[in-house]
């Protein structure tokens, strides 16, 4: 175990402690207990920052399951060590604000921090593993760390519901993505990723290769809830804030953000992984800003606003791809929209932390987020204000901010497309801008609400619970840090480059670089008058009419009823299928044993008797049989009558008597064919049973005249034919086809001679096979226990039973 | 010759017979019951270790030699079912200390609950046909009286179908066994092997193998054949729902899987191809009925159901890695169901119903019992790296090689109804407002919760331990995967 295992490992370690430290320790705050790990992890993270950007990479391997090729191996890469760095520094700042924000007093404090570093583990398992299979371990650990917190204030049925929905669908993506895995392993033969994406030239051809990647995409679309998959973020803002700025915006939802970057050297062979990335991100961008629009709950604006920026990175991951189909110089137009990824993915977090902090704030001080009582706060939180400010202007994608720059660098990817001029993309690619302008200015305008409807205007005091004042300082610190960082990667974005995207683009578009060529990132603020200058100047002037404007075109939501969204859709999915299992399973599990019987023997008739007939099993042999004398005709002629007669009988005294009838005549057939020991059995079974039977039946009440209907005759005559047609045919076969002598000799043989017994059918049951005799005496016993208890004991005694 | 093989046998059967005199004195027979199980424990992991270490063992019961006596045979399959069987059981019957109640243990719960052990390790040890007939029926005749002692209506009522239901596939066993002896003349299985393997498939062989299907699948409740079992494992209490639920029906999966693997594997059309069908079927019934109902017990009970149509979907692949994954797999359904059997149980003792709807906010009472109920969860929806996941992957990757998609796909996402099925579960009755449950206080739970909890814990490290376990699963895959190792040990010594 190396020191980078031990620092995926350490926040589950720690987690271990946490309850013991949470009992002991009641009058300081567990949060401060976990504050030290986030930090230094972080810490151990930045000087890796010396040698992915030199273009090295960082391995170790651990064994776990070596027999099978899943081995605990982790690598740090750029792109990996570009999360890390977001998972432990987004995760420090969230512990701190955490510690403000969950009271002492009333909350269960050691809960939510193992949940916390729960998930801290899995986040960075999930980004530094180079085994697909530990990689999809992690996942499944995020998933439900996830479940747990979304669940944390589980009293609330809203919570229980999100965690619930969150939890399906990310697992069901997580499915997916493991049937990718195997899909993918299959033609590799390795789980290693790093070996799959050396052979990636080879895997394009495949016909496994499409389902493989469609898994993939499906893992990664869930978890990073694109359209349509985007129906659980909403409902997880159920869970404590901190969590959603952590969790739900910065780190857990771009998991799938960095499947898609960290395959997409496995993938962007094929146009499709291009197309699918780049439309679901652009849909998801337009229909997470266009739903944000009409939110009223600040969080729920939140949620849909990192739906729709998720979209985005995902769009121009999906158009980053391109570059693969181009070599060389070519090739470097593209790989603009990844360093626009990867650039947005580090300034998502930053202002979107920010903002859900103030959020939180505001919620922690006013009591609600409900856009409709909140008003007028700019006076009272001044601080709270600042960071909002900056947080939404970056969102909107506003000079001097760092939203500025990665949104101009949008659309140049996107107008990129439009001159591509490959992969037929050239009709189609002039809705690439289009719809990503779209997008932008309901982006312009939910940004516009957040920060206008909550700080400016009227402040309604009769709308809210308590008197709203700034945060303590605490809470303040990690939203000024990372409102900074908005403003310091605003003014100055090459810090980023060079050490961080650089190295993460190295990693995402590898085999296109020759080798010891590395990609050189420059952001600028000013790229003259380009058409994408011209798209901001369009955003602003548009979102800012459309803000104005908003009372008279916000109806126009009402246009998509309730009845027809996503959200009805899963709701009504899960209901009718428990609704409809539970109608079906009760239709045909009627608790009647009879019914039961009538399935099992249609069965039995059907599957036999396509198997005789399929297979030609149907054999007649008479060469080894007896001649048919008299007596036996006579004897089958008894049997014969005997069991009809058992139909017409009209009571069951009646039918014992004919079935003892059939019984001995049974007997009689083994007297003929001289088997007198078995003879003597059969008529002392029938006698006993005869007589026993006749004992209880005449204590029982008349049989019931007519028992059902005609059809239900008609169908146990049909199962009674054909029950018995079928053992006939079967058995005809079997004795037709005999192969082998039986091992029957060996006991005519030996009885004398070995076992010292003159009767053969004695010596094989007490001797050659005594093992049989024994358990069948055990079986008596426990029959005769059991009926002893049956009688004896009735715990319902007295019950009315 | 190894007489190791019979003692997880004898020391139940045994034990039965002298708790019946005792039947009075329930410390004693408490005391006596629990010494024997974990010395069964210690003899059967015996017997699996030498089995890893020298091969299949044999023992021809009273010597006379193989075929014609009945031998009995322990390969590393065989072993290692036993040694399941006897963790299991024991875990049920310290359960059941704190649980039975004393009017049960005064009519021979215990000797009975001793002869169904016996049953399930002679099925799982026998070599013998028609032997394997007979262990089935004491194990079922025991069944019969675990579901019926206590006398209560549903007890009543479900028994006389289980009864009628056993006893029908009792009698089709027997006329399955009398047509193969007629085709093959002879009852030991590995000469039925090899006399199979030197006269090649035939017609009728064919159909002895869908009749087997048939005998097998109505104890292993696969699809269309499973009717009687929601109704039948939903009666008993706890503990014994828990043994039927982990043992009986694996018993039957056992068999199908020996005797395909056995005697059937010539066959590549029509009876293996019904089996795959059948079992992706298996699946889909029981995936239904798991998420039809808000009853905690018959979630489960269907969930049995899904593991059954897993683990033969995995045998109807019949590559070396489905075997591996079927077994792999099957051991952990065993533990995890017994496992989420008993806590079921506590579950409906504090709450004093079933009915999901009637519960919640237990964690805040019972954060242990809680947590348990929530690792086992997924442990038994295949969550990495827990006990179900290894199966799980090695089945649907040997489905998707052997290009049998849809029942790989099948396989895989059932995991997610599964999930689903049992969260319900876990939100319904743990989650949501504190509330104190009804019979809290009558029910020790902290006693009862000592032997799931274990469960539990083996689960984890069956998973966590993969690699440990790995060689000997895949040994008992390759003793199936190849008849002669199995037909020289028992014909040639």
């Amino acid at each position: 175990m190396s020191l980078l295992h031990l620092a995926i490992v350490s926040p589950l370690i720690l987690a271990a402690f946490i309850p013991a430290l949470y009992k002991k320790f009641a009058n300081i705050h567990t949060g401060w207990f976990l504050l030290p790990l986030p930090i230094m992890l972080f810490s151990y993270f930045l000087q890796f920052i010396f040698q992915t950007s030199q273009g090295d990479t960082i391995t170790r391997t651990l064994d776990w399951i070596p027999s099978l090729g899943i081995d605990f191996t982790v690598k740090i890469d750029g792109l990996g060590l570009l999360f890390a760095l977001l998972i432990t520094g987004i995760g420090s700042l969230v512990v701190l604000y955490s510690i403000y924000y969950l009271s002492k007093e009333k909350e269960k404090l050691h809960l939510f921090y193992v949940y916390l570093l729960m998930f801290m583990s899995a986040m960075l398992g999930v980004v530094l593993s180079d085994n697909m299979i530990l990689l999809y371990s992690f996942w499944e650990l995020t998933s439900f760390s996830s479940f747990l917190l979304i669940g944390y204030w589980n009293h609330r049925e809203r919570s229980r519901y999100g965690a619930q929905k969150s939890m399906l669908i990310t697992v069901f993506g997580g499915l997916a993505m493991l049937g990718g895995i195997l899909l993918l392993y299959l033609m590799t033969g390795t789980f290693s990723i790093s070996k799959t994406i050396k052979m990636a030239g080879e895997l394009s051809g495949q016909p496994l290769f499409v389902p493989a990647m469609l898994c993939f995409l499906l893992g990664a679309f869930t978890k990073s809830a694109q359209f349509p998959f985007h129906i659980w973020l909403p409902d997880a803002m159920e869970a404590p804030t901190p969590v959603s700025a952590y969790l739900h915006s910065a780190t857990m939802v771009k998991a799938g953000i960095y499947l898609v970057a960290r395959l997409t050297p496995v993938f962007a062979q094929s146009s499709l992984w291009l197309w699918i990335i780049a439309i679901t991100g652009l849909v998801t961008l337009f229909w997470g800003s266009f739903s944000a629009v009409r939110q009223t709950d600040l969080k729920g604006i939140l949620a849909f606003s990192t739906v729709s920026q998720l979209g985005m990175i995902m769009s121009l991951l999906g158009v980053g791809a391109a570059a693969f189909h181009f070599s060389g110089k070519s090739a470097v137009p593209y790989t603009v929209a990844t360093t626009a990824a990867l650039f947005h993915l580090v300034n998502h977090a930053t202002f979107k932390g920010s903002l859900f902090m103030a959020v939180g704030i505001i919620d922690h001080e006013t009591g609600t987020r409900d856009i409709r009582k909140l008003g007028g706060l700019m006076t009272m939180m001044p601080i709270t204000f600042t960071i909002s400010l900056i947080g939404t202007l970056s969102m909107a994608g506003l000079p001097p901010f760092n939203g500025f720059l990665s949104k101009e660098m949008f659309f140049t990817s996107m107008l990129k497309v439009k001159e591509a001029g490959i992969l037929s993309l050239d009709t189609w690619g002039l809705l690439f801008p289009v719809i990503a302008w779209t997008g932008s200015v309901f982006t312009f305008v939910y940004c516009m609400i957040i920060l206008f409807q909550t700080f400016s205007g009227g402040f309604q005091q009769e709308e809210l619970d308590k008197k709203p004042h700034e945060a303590p300082l605490g809470m303040l610190i990690p939203p000024v840090i990372l409102a900074s960082l908005v403003v310091i990667f605003g003014l100055f974005p090459n810090i980023l480059s060079d050490s961080l995207i650089a190295p993460a683009m190295g990693a995402v578009l590898q085999n296109i670089l020759g080798n010891g060529e590395s990609f050189k990132v420059e952001i600028s603020h000013w790229h003259g008058f380009k058409p994408e200058l011209f798209m901001t100047v369009g955003v602003i002037a548009v979102g800012f009419f459309l803000y104005k404007t908003s009372d008279k075109w916000i109806g126009f939501y009402r246009l998509f009823p309730e009845k027809w969204s996503f959200n009805r859709g899963y709701d009504r999915t899960l209901e009718l299928s428990q609704l409809g299992s539970r109608r079906f399973t009760s239709l045909y599990m009627n608790g009647f044993i009879r019914t039961y019987l009538v399935y099992i023997f249609s069965f039995f008739i059907f599957i036999l008797g396509l198997a005789m007939v399929y297979e030609q099993a149907f054999k007649i042999n008479t060469d080894d049989l007896a001649a048919v004398r008299f007596y036996e005709i006579m004897l089958v002629a008894i049997i014969a009558a005997a069991s009809i007669s058992i139909l017409f009988a009209k009571s069951r005294l009646t039918s014992i008597i004919l079935l003892g009838a059939v019984g001995y005549t049974v007997a009689l057939f083994f007297v003929i064919f001289r088997a007198p020991d078995l003879a003597l059995t059969q008529l002392v079974i029938e006698t006993v049973s005869v007589s026993l039977f006749l004992l209880c039946f005449y204590h029982l009440p008349k049989l019931r005249k007519s028992e059902g209907r005609i059809g239900f005759k008609l169908v146990n005559l049909l199962i009674a034919i054909g029950v018995g047609t079928i053992v006939t045919v079967i058995s005809l076969s079997a004795h037709s086809s005999k192969k082998f002598g039986s091992i029957a000799n060996y006991y005519i043989e030996n009885t004398y001679k070995k076992a010292g017994g003159e009767n053969m059918v004695n010596v094989i049951l007490v001797d050659f096979r005594g093992f049989d005799t024994l358990f069948e005496i055990c079986v008596l016993a426990i029959a005769a226990l059991g009926i002893f208890g049956m009688i004896k004991l009735r715990l319902a005694k007295g019950k009315n039973e | 010759m190894n007489n190791l093989l019979i003692i997880p046998i004898l020391i139940p059967l045994f034990t039965g017979i002298i708790l019946i005199i005792f039947s009075s004195n329930i410390r004693l027979q408490r005391t006596i019951s629990g010494i024997s199980s974990i010395v069964t424990i210690i003899f059967t992991a015996a017997l699996a270790f030498q089995v890893y270490n020298d091969g299949i063992q044999t023992m021809n019961v009273s010597n006379w030699e193989a075929p014609f006596g009945i031998t009995l045979v322990s390969d590393m399959l065989s072993s290692l079912l036993v040694l399941t069987t006897s963790i299991i059981a024991a875990a049920c019957l310290f359960y059941s200390f704190w649980s039975i109640g004393e009017d049960r243990e005064k009519f021979y719960y215990y000797p009975i609950f001793q002869f169904l052990i016996v049953g399930v390790n002679g099925a799982f040890t026998t070599g013998d046909i028609f032997n394997l007939f007979v262990f089935f029926e004491v194990m079922l005749m025991s069944s019969y009286v675990l579901l019926v002692l206590g006398g209560t209506k549903i007890q009543l009522r479900e028994t006389i179908k289980y009864i009628l239901v056993n006893v029908i596939s009792s009698a089709l066993f027997v006329i399955t066994v009398a047509f193969l002896y007629s085709v093959v003349g002879t009852l030991n299985m590995a000469h039925i092997s090899a006399r199979i393997a030197e006269s090649g498939n035939s017609g009728i062989l064919t159909v002895i193998a869908v009749l087997f299907l048939i005998v097998f699948g109505l104890k292993g409740a696969i699809f269309p054949l499973y009717f009687w079992l929601p109704g039948s494992y939903y009666a008993p209490p706890a503990p014994v729902m828990a043994l039927f639920g982990a043992l009986l029906t694996k018993v039957g999966v056992y068999s199908i899987t020996r005797t395909y693997t056995l005697f059937f594997y010539h066959d590549a059309g029509f009876a293996i191809e019904l089996l795959q069908i059948l079992a992706i079927f298996t699946i889909i019934a029981g995936a239904i009925g798991a998420i039809a109902f808000h009853d905690v017990k018959k979630i489960i009970i269907y969930n049995i159901i899904i593991a059954v149509g897993v683990i033969l979907f995995g045998v109807s692949i019949m590559n070396s890695e489905s075997v591996t994954g079927s077994i792999f797999y099957l051991i952990h359904d065993m533990i995890i169901k017994a496992a989420l059997f008993l806590l079921v149980g506590i579950i409906v003792k504090l709450a004093g119903t079933a009915d999901l709807r009637k519960m919640g906010g237990f964690i805040h009472t019972y954060p242990g019992l809680g947590w348990t109920f929530f690792i086992a969860s997924l442990a038994l929806a295949g969550i990495p790296p827990l006990s179900g996941f290894i199966g799980k992957l090695l089945i649907v990757r040997s489905g998707f090689e052997d290009e049998s998609f849809w029942g790989a796909g099948i396989v895989l996402m059932s995991s997610l109804v599964v999930l689903f099925s049992i969260m319900k579960i876990f939100i319904g009755a743990f989650w949501g407002k504190a509330r104190v449950p009804k019979n809290t206080g009558k029910v020790p739970v902290t006693s009862l919760l000592a032997a799931p909890a274990l469960l539990t814990a083996l689960a984890v490290l069956y998973g966590l331990g993969t690699e440990a376990i790995y060689p000997v699963i895949s040994l008992a895959a390759e003793t199936l995967k190849n008849p002669d190792i199995y037909i020289n040990a028992v014909l040639k010594e």
